[in-house]
């Protein structure tokens, strides 16, 4: 590994220690190894959106040549997002690929992610089946969301309608996760779920 | 004392002129001459090869003449050109109306805040006069990051021996530290390494500042500055090259393999123009096969629509019928008009698409149909039928003229032979039969028109043009079958009749062209 990526990754993983989100923890970085060049991020939901309460943990890959390319980033907690894809987590946001700039930071692009969570752009989506609902059905969008923040990253509300649902496909054998985005893709409608799963 | 420079340029244009000023071909009695080709071809075009080194030399003398007039570095001058598809007069135009705008808009320079659209003419000319003062000393001071010009006073003592670079988070003498016009200042090393990462990915004259949402723009004396590395450096320079040729309107890469003409004409028309190196001919407008008459637009429609395969859905449609029960797909492949659908074993007409249990006895004739043929022409089957009809019409004779093309090589061949045998068996010599390569030569050039005409046609809107056009197609298309028909038959004493063909075919060829090709100045 690079010299410089080292010393930058030292020095920025101090500024996120030293910053003032960690005080108020909505974000945190660890170290996965010793050779700083794998890292793992947190993000805490940002007030007022469907993320509220949970804590998103971030894959972090430094490349040989940061900080000239930009670090590679992915959601380990499943998120129910227009811009990130809710199978594999991967983001779709410009500072990542196109738009970085060497002088961003892991603390920048933390705050971003965060951003992001809070002003998503269904029109340029990652996850082409939650940007429709986004767009035609919000109500069910945010309630998924919701959801999905309960049941993965420790989000306080809870739906029993939808865990019974989950329940009633867990019944017929169905993985939990599978059930649980083929219901969220569907609808919520059972019947259709479950046309979807065993035709 | 602008128009003063303006004056001196002239002057000096004037007299290169006059250097190679050619003195038979003046007056006005050429003119005629001088503007037939034009007016008896419509395919007459005006261009030169270039190499490399002719292209370098023409940038630079653009480069220059911006250079004297504003007075900065060649590399802020041919961002300037890039930006401005290099016609320095419009720099020159933009530059005096206001000058804070080019260099904005040019990403010489990052916008500025302070200045609002509302300002009145008197601080837009304080403004663009503070931009020209900038722009002279971005010319003379280099990127040297000046610390009086990046910090205060106050703290300029202390930071003129070290400073921290955000990027590699370490701190380094401040005479290491190189900026652009946006102030973001950063260590050389870093910049360089930088520069090899964007050089590597293909990125040359497009490279921005490296500060978060800054777009200003790296020029080519910077980059060249700190980077060392030859190879990189001749990668940059490349890029950079290819770059500047693409942004100019007059000059096309040869689009022949290996080749490195560049091809040059004042002309911006879909004309061909034949490399002299590798003699790859191609449209000077949007560098594919030449293509008259059809214009560029509409070929490349045309060449898609041919590439992909939407015209299998399209004969899906137009060789079968839905079952009208179950309207599941059905293919007639023989017997009579009585159908009954494999999946819901429906009877019916394949005719009209009634019951059949109305239809009787009358299995290859349905009367419902004779009295009203349109009665089942209102399915979309029966359009979609009808769409296809016309493309395959159009798509069999572009493919047919297109495959003859390709075996040209194989009809020449073929003559040579039969002029072997005819040489041997004592029926003139070989010099007699050299006209039969011209007229093979006229031939494939006639057929190579024709087959671009039936895109051209394909694409009409029906009406008295296009009957013009496909009268003339079909004139064309008889006297090239004519031509053919006479190349492979001819004798030694054929040489008049040949002849006379060849005219009347290039003549029908070439009428087609000045009535459709279209041609900018045309009047």
């Amino acid at each position: 590994m690079a010299n410089m990526a080292v010393s930058r990754i030292k020095r920025e993983f101090k500024e996120v220690m030293r910053s003032e989100e960690i005080v108020q923890c909505s974000i945190k970085i660890e170290l996965i190894n010793d050779s700083w060049t794998e890292l793992r991020g947190e993000i805490a939901g940002p007030p007022d959106t469907p993320y509220e309460g949970g804590k998103f943990v971030l894959e972090i890959k430094v490349p040989e040549t940061y900080p000239f390319n930009p670090p590679k980033v992915r959601f380990m907690t499943r998120i129910w997002h227009p811009n990130i894809s809710s199978v594999t987590g991967a983001i779709c946001l410009d500072i990542l690929k196109d738009n970085w700039a060497a002088a961003m930071t892991l603390r920048t692009v933390l705050l971003s992610l965060q951003a992001l969570l809070a002003a998503a752009e269904p029109d340029d989506p990652q996850d082409a089946v939650v940007a429709y609902q986004f767009k035609d059905k919000h109500d069910l969008f945010l309630l998924t969301a919701r959801h999905w923040t309960n049941a993965y990253a420790g989000g306080p509300h809870t739906f029993p309608d939808c865990d019974s649902k989950i329940q009633r496909l867990k019944d017929m054998g169905i993985d939990e996760h599978d059930a649980r985005a083929v219901l969220s893709k569907e609808n919520w409608n059972l019947e259709k779920a479950t046309e979807c799963l065993f035709s | 004392m602008d128009s003063d420079i303006e004056m001196e340029l002239d002057s000096d244009n004037d007299g290169e002129f006059d250097d190679d000023y050619d003195y038979y071909n003046t007056g006005e009695d050429c003119d005629v001459e001088r503007l037939n080709p034009k007016l008896a071809d419509p395919e007459y075009f005006e261009y030169d090869c270039l190499t490399v080194e002719d292209i370098e030399k023409l940038l630079n003398e653009l480069v220059e003449k911006l250079n004297t007039f504003l007075q900065i570095t060649p590399s802020l001058a041919k961002v300037l050109l890039l930006e401005h598809q290099w016609d320095s007069n419009a720099v020159m135009e933009k530059y005096r109306q206001d000058a804070n705008a080019l260099l904005v808009t040019a990403r010489i320079k990052p916008p500025t805040t302070t200045t609002t659209g509302t300002a009145t003419t008197t601080e837009g000319a304080t403004t663009s006069a503070a931009a020209a003062a900038q722009l002279v000393r971005l010319g003379s001071s280099g990127y040297k990051t000046a610390s009086s010009s990046s910090s205060t006073n106050s703290s300029s003592q202390q930071s003129q021996h070290r400073r921290l670079c955000p990027v590699c988070a370490s701190t380094q003498p401040s005479d290491r530290f190189y900026s652009l016009a946006c102030g973001h200042s950063f260590c050389k090393d870093c910049w360089t390494i930088y520069f090899e990462t964007q050089i590597f990915q293909g990125i040359s004259i497009q490279i921005g500042c490296m500060a978060q949402n800054c777009n200003v723009r790296v020029p080519e004396d910077l980059v060249l500055t700190l980077v060392t590395r030859p190879v990189m450096r001749d990668k940059y320079q490349q890029f950079a090259f290819k770059d500047y040729v693409k942004s100019h309107p007059e000059l096309r890469f040869c689009p022949g393999p290996n080749c490195q003409i560049i091809v040059q004409s004042a002309e911006i028309s879909a004309k061909r123009a034949i490399c002299k190196a590798c003699h790859t001919g191609f449209c000077f407008k949007c560098g594919m096969d030449y293509h008259a008459p059809t214009d560029c637009q509409i070929i490349k429609k045309w060449l898609t629509k041919c590439a992909d395969d939407s015209e299998t859905a399209n004969y899906i449609s137009a060789h079968t019928k839905d079952c009208p029960k179950c309207h599941i797909c059905i293919e007639k492949n023989g017997g009579c008009n009585h159908m009954q659908c494999f999946n819901c074993k429906h009877d019916f007409c394949w005719m009209c698409l009634g019951d059949w249990k109305t239809h009787g006895s009358e299995y290859y004739e349905c009367s419902r149909y004779k009295d009203n043929p349109n009665i089942a022409n209102e399915s979309v089957h029966v359009q979609a039928r009808e769409a296809l009809k016309k493309y395959l019409h159009y798509y069999e004779r572009w493919e047919n003229h297109s495959k003859s093309l390709k075996l040209e090589q194989q009809t020449i061949d073929r003559l040579r032979q039969r002029i072997n045998s005819k040489v041997m068996n004592g029926s003139g010599t070989w010099i007699d039969w050299q006209y039969l390569f011209n007229a093979a030569g006229l031939l494939a050039k006639c057929r190579y028109t024709l087959q671009y005409t039936y895109p051209y046609a394909y694409y009409m809107e029906a009406g008295s043009r296009k009957n013009l056009f496909e009268y003339q197609q079909a004139q064309l298309e008889a006297e090239i079958e004519n031509l053919s028909w006479k190349i492979e038959r001819a004798e030694t004493t054929d040489l008049g009749d040949l002849e006379n063909q060849m005219d009347i075919a290039e003549k029908r060829r070439t009428t087609l062209l000045k009535d459709f090709f279209p041609v900018d100045n045309k009047a």
